[in-house]
């Protein structure tokens, strides 16, 4: 396809669904917007589109933050593409688009490795939940054999957070 | 109590590292894992009584994995690197999706060019039991059976792009850690670099 034409259908798609928003952050500047959203539980969903169980995860992750959103759960995803393939920033956005992911989204704008130590993370997906005061209360990832999370372990988090308060 | 502790354990918070700085079951010196009759891609079957090489490296993979085509080459060169020394290199494979499945491991190593052994822990013991969550993530044994080394291949993780070329994330490798922890492990010196972050695709656990 030449680049006019899936730049035109791009914008289209991107006219269609004007709620979905990706932003490129430095791992400085996410610190900054997380802390904007103090006030807030902040669940950050991490991923990429390279990884086969985020991606059905996704879907999901998008329920759960329409489920919570009422009671002032703030879903967040980033997404840990390689800024230095080319077109990874539209892949995500139209991988977003698709879903009809209206919360904020990111997308890590760093070197991978670099980024996945700022977060002390070996891989994604995983899930990081902040309390109202911005201090982390969950680290739910893949790092080890023995408890790897599910969706129900986000939900069962956030019940305990936002339901009992610890 | 019981309860309070997997809150703990899912939120990875709070209790005492067992685990290597990224590893969290085992840490250097930790022994190797017996396992038994895992199948192969030839169509053999291998045990761990089965090694008798000074050095065993361990290498999980995964088929569909972008960051395991990104670095299949350079995991082909390195066993290459070594043949005709008493080094032997084994992959492994143990996710239950049908595209890193027995069947499709044949296909994979013989379009990659695995010229070692790739054999399916269906059962994920030996994966669990080091503690593996990624690939491809390495670990390297000595002749006592003892983890010398454990992480990634080498300083810059590199995947395969959806247009199939392959982008190292920080340009060219520089330090060869598998390499290097061979190489000291056969002369018999301490290995310098034990343990690296193994970035790549998480491996999925039947929970």
């Amino acid at each position: 396809m030449r680049p006019a034409i899936a730049a035109v259908l791009l914008a289209l798609t991107l006219t269609a669904s004007p709620a979905v928003h990706l932003r490129s952050v430095t791992y400085a500047q996410w610190q900054k917007e997380l802390a904007r959203m103090r006030g807030h539980v902040v669940v950050v969903d991490l991923w990429a589109t390279w990884c086969a169980p985020c991606l059905e995860r996704f879907p999901r992750m998008i329920e759960l933050a329409k489920q919570w959103e009422p009671e002032g759960v703030q879903f967040v995803s980033m997404s840990f593409d390689d800024r230095n393939e080319p077109g990874s920033f539209d892949h995500v956005l139209k991988f977003l688009i698709a879903h009809d992911a209206r919360i904020p989204n990111y997308m890590i704008d760093e070197v991978l490795p670099e980024a996945f130590d700022d977060f002390n993370l070996n891989s994604v997906p995983a899930v990081l939940i902040y309390d109202a005061g911005g201090t982390l209360r969950a680290r739910l990832t893949g790092d080890d054999p023995r408890h790897q999370f599910t969706e129900a372990d986000v939900e069962a988090a956030l019940k305990r957070l936002v339901r009992h308060g610890s | 109590m019981r309860s309070f502790a997997i809150v703990l354990l899912a939120a990875g918070l709070a209790l005492p590292v067992l685990g290597g700085q990224y590893n969290a079951v085992v840490d250097i010196g930790a022994p190797m894992p017996s396992f038994s009759k895992l199948p192969a891609t030839d169509g053999s079957t291998l045990s761990s009584k089965d090694l008798h090489d000074d050095v065993v490296v361990l290498v999980f993979l995964a088929n569909h994995c972008p960051w395991v085509n990104g670095m299949d080459a350079d995991l082909v060169k390195l066993a290459d690197e070594f043949k005709g020394k008493s080094v032997r290199f084994v992959g492994v494979a143990l996710n239950h999706r049908e595209d890193d499945r027995l069947p499709a491991m044949k296909v994979h190593a013989a379009t990659k060019g695995y010229d070692f052994t790739y054999v399916y822990d269906e059962n994920q013991k030996l994966g669990a039991a080091l503690g593996a969550t990624r690939t491809p993530e390495y670990f390297v044994f000595d002749k006592d059976r003892k983890l010398v080394y454990m992480g990634a291949i080498h300083d810059s993780p590199a995947h395969m792009t959806r247009g199939g070329e392959v982008l190292y994330t920080r340009g060219e490798p520089k330090t060869m850690y598998v390499r290097d922890a061979i190489v000291e492990t056969l002369a018999g010196r301490p290995v310098q670099i034990k343990e690296t972050r193994a970035q790549g695709c998480t491996l999925e656990y039947e929970q």
